[in-house]
């Protein structure tokens, strides 16, 4: 993989790329109706929830077959303290992270030790341990139909203030994701990634990074679960299905896995796609099967990787 | 939850012996889907996630030759061999067409090319056979009671168990009698090695990846007179499988027989003795293997 990419973005015109997407996101609401409001709702959410993932697998080289269970944590947590407590929805949203963290630490104080397949394992077993407990567990979380009704009072509660809300805490998400990156604990992560003998050899402790990594992804994941559950003003089980942890990887195949902006481009083309193709055909699984096996294939670096080879002629 | 226990039962030798069939026939079809998916695993390191969905396939076809009136044992016969001979073929296709190119690649990769295999069957069989949840009968020959020392028990559960055993001594004669099963085996140990001491390791693969499908397609036949054949067959099994394989310990022939069998009677007496407490325990048993002893009860640590 190229951790050249990883590690070193080109500065100039960065500063130019978010004033553009700035723009962009701040046009969007005025210029589409509220299906669309949705949509984009929909595309900034999972782009956190993207780059959540790549914290573990592209920077900290760590491949979770169960990262949806902290995305449904989060989303049940702000789905039960709205239905079942007298919390507002913006406190219950506060706590999600909170609820996704410690998820998240759960199942990195197990799993941090373990070689490849065995670490990705752990993930699957603590996912469908949760996802039968939410399943089964009818009178706190609706069982099958999960549990709908999960408003915000006022202007935040339209989808202007539902985008408006997403927005600003994913942009805070992701520059916070920047940020860590850059951090010597980032850059400690990569080389953990990298060469974990050596890594250790010069002092880094490798699982303690991994744990605090996974901390940060849960956290995040759970702040992208509970926007997401206000967006739908519902939670449904399947959130947390194994078939649910496979979103978050294609996302970060498509976009390309060997940059920081890859799984967040890949995350708003995933979304569009579906939406897209779901209004012509009801077999979009189809379509995105065999689209995933042509990435893989065809351009293994994804949609970013093809770019920056097509700029570099 | 509703976590009381219930051990009213016990006193119930024909409940006791009725669940006891149950789960050791269900472990046995579990045995044939965790085999395949352990062998691959051993032989390759690609964990398939469409495995359930290939066992999925095996139901349809099987469902496709016997439909819902009551079969004669060879149209029956023709159903398993119709399903273990396709699902053989399509693992060997999709082995050799897209498979092969991507085992040097990133694990990612080979996670989601194999789930992509799940999206695409699972609408593939919407598209062929519809939405609608078929259920099948038993063949004439085995669609009676048989009257052991008293007790009435399924014949039907019964030739289960029995195919299952018949196939367990198969693959174990085939593994550790055969020049093909020591290449596998020792393919599971080192594949480099294996291909430096000039084996044709491609050819090994494909045979596994083939023959592993070619399991899960004949155990989704066998399936057909018990489960309710549909396009949500495939993700209980995938999940059962997963569980089996990595208690028993992954690419471990025994692991997946002992593990088949544990989880086979867990899930019948479980759900007599605590029902929700009964589907959760698998998978607390696994996270307590995974963390103990990640290599499985009788796998080989890396």
């Amino acid at each position: 993989m190229n951790t050249q990419a990883l590690s070193a973005p080109r500065p100039a015109g960065l500063g130019g790329r978010i004033a553009l997407a700035t723009a962009l996101v701040v046009a969007i609401p005025f210029a589409v109706n509220d299906f669309w409001v949705f949509i984009a709702i929909e595309c900034v959410v999972f782009a956190l929830y993207a780059a959540t993932f790549n914290l573990l697998f592209g920077y900290g080289g760590m491949l979770p077959f169960g990262h949806a269970v902290l995305f449904g944590v989060g989303a049940y947590a702000v789905a039960i303290l709205v239905k079942k407590s007298a919390f507002s929805a913006l406190v219950a949203l506060a706590i999600a992270p909170l609820a996704g963290a410690l998820t998240a630490a759960i199942v990195a104080f197990f799993c941090v030790r373990l070689a490849g397949i065995y670490l990705g394992m752990l993930t699957f077993a603590f996912q469908m341990l949760a996802y039968t407990v939410v399943l089964k567990w009818y009178s706190l979380t609706g069982g099958d139909d999960g549990l709908s009704g999960i408003t915000i009072a006022g202007w935040l509660g339209t989808p202007h203030g539902l985008y408006a809300l997403s927005v600003v805490l994913t942009a805070a998400g992701i520059a916070f994701l920047w940020l860590v990156v850059r951090s010597p604990f980032g850059v400690a992560l990569q080389a953990a990634k990298s060469n974990p003998q050596k890594s250790r050899a010069v002092g880094i402790d490798v699982a303690r990074h991994q744990l605090l990594a996974f901390v940060i992804s849960g956290f995040l994941a759970g702040l992208a679960g509970g926007l997401f559950a206000l967006a739908n003003q519902s939670v449904f089980p399947g959130w947390l299905n194994w078939t649910a942890s496979a979103v978050p990887i294609v996302m970060t195949v498509l976009g390309g896995m060997a940059s920081f902006w890859g799984p967040l481009v890949g995350a708003v083309i995933y979304v569009l796609l579906q939406t897209v193709l779901t209004g012509y055909t009801e077999y979009w699984a189809l379509a995105l099967g065999f689209l995933i096996i042509a990435i893989v294939m065809v351009m293994p670096q994804g949609v970013m990787g093809w770019f920056d080879r097509g700029r570099r002629g | 939850m509703d976590l009381t226990l219930t051990f009213d039962w016990l006193g119930n030798p024909v409940v006791v012996l009725r669940q006891f069939v149950a789960g050791l026939s269900n472990g046995a079809l579990l045995f044939l889907v965790a085999a395949g998916l352990s062998l691959i695993f051993g032989v390759s390191r690609i964990v398939n996630f469409a495995h359930g969905a290939v066992f999925m396939l095996g139901g349809y076809f099987a469902y496709s030759v016997v439909g819902s009136a009551r079969s004669s044992p060879l149209m029956f016969a023709a159903a398993l061999a119709l399903a273990t001979a396709a699902t053989f073929v399509f693992g060997v296709l999709f082995e050799r067409i897209v498979l092969r190119r991507i085992y040097r690649s990133d694990p990612a990769f080979q996670l989601l090319v194999t789930f992509a295999l799940v999206l695409i069957l699972g609408d593939a069989v919407r598209i062929i056979w519809g939405r609608d949840e078929n259920s099948a009968l038993a063949p004439l020959g085995l669609e009676h009671i048989v009257r052991i020392a008293g007790f009435g028990l399924s014949a039907y559960r019964l030739f289960l168990i029995a195919v299952g055993a018949i196939v367990c001594v198969a693959l174990w004669w085939a593994l550790y009698r055969t020049r093909a099963g020591v290449l596998i085996r020792a393919a599971t140990v080192d594949r480099e090695m294996l291909k430096a001491l000039g084996v044709r390791t491609d050819r090994l693969f494909t045979l596994v990846f083939g023959v592993g499908c070619a399991l899960a397609g004949l155990a989704g036949g066998l399936a057909v007179p018990v489960v309710s054949v549909g396009p949500g067959l495939h993700s209980q099994v995938l999940i059962d499988a997963f569980t089996v394989v990595v208690i028993g310990g992954m690419g471990s022939f025994v692991g997946a027989l002992v593990g088949a069998l544990l989880l086979g009677q867990a899930n019948a007496f479980g759900t007599l003795i605590a029902p929700a407490a009964a589907i959760v325990l698998p998978f607390l048993v696994m996270l307590v293997v995974l963390v103990l002893r990640p290599w499985g009860l009788f796998g080989r640590p890396e």
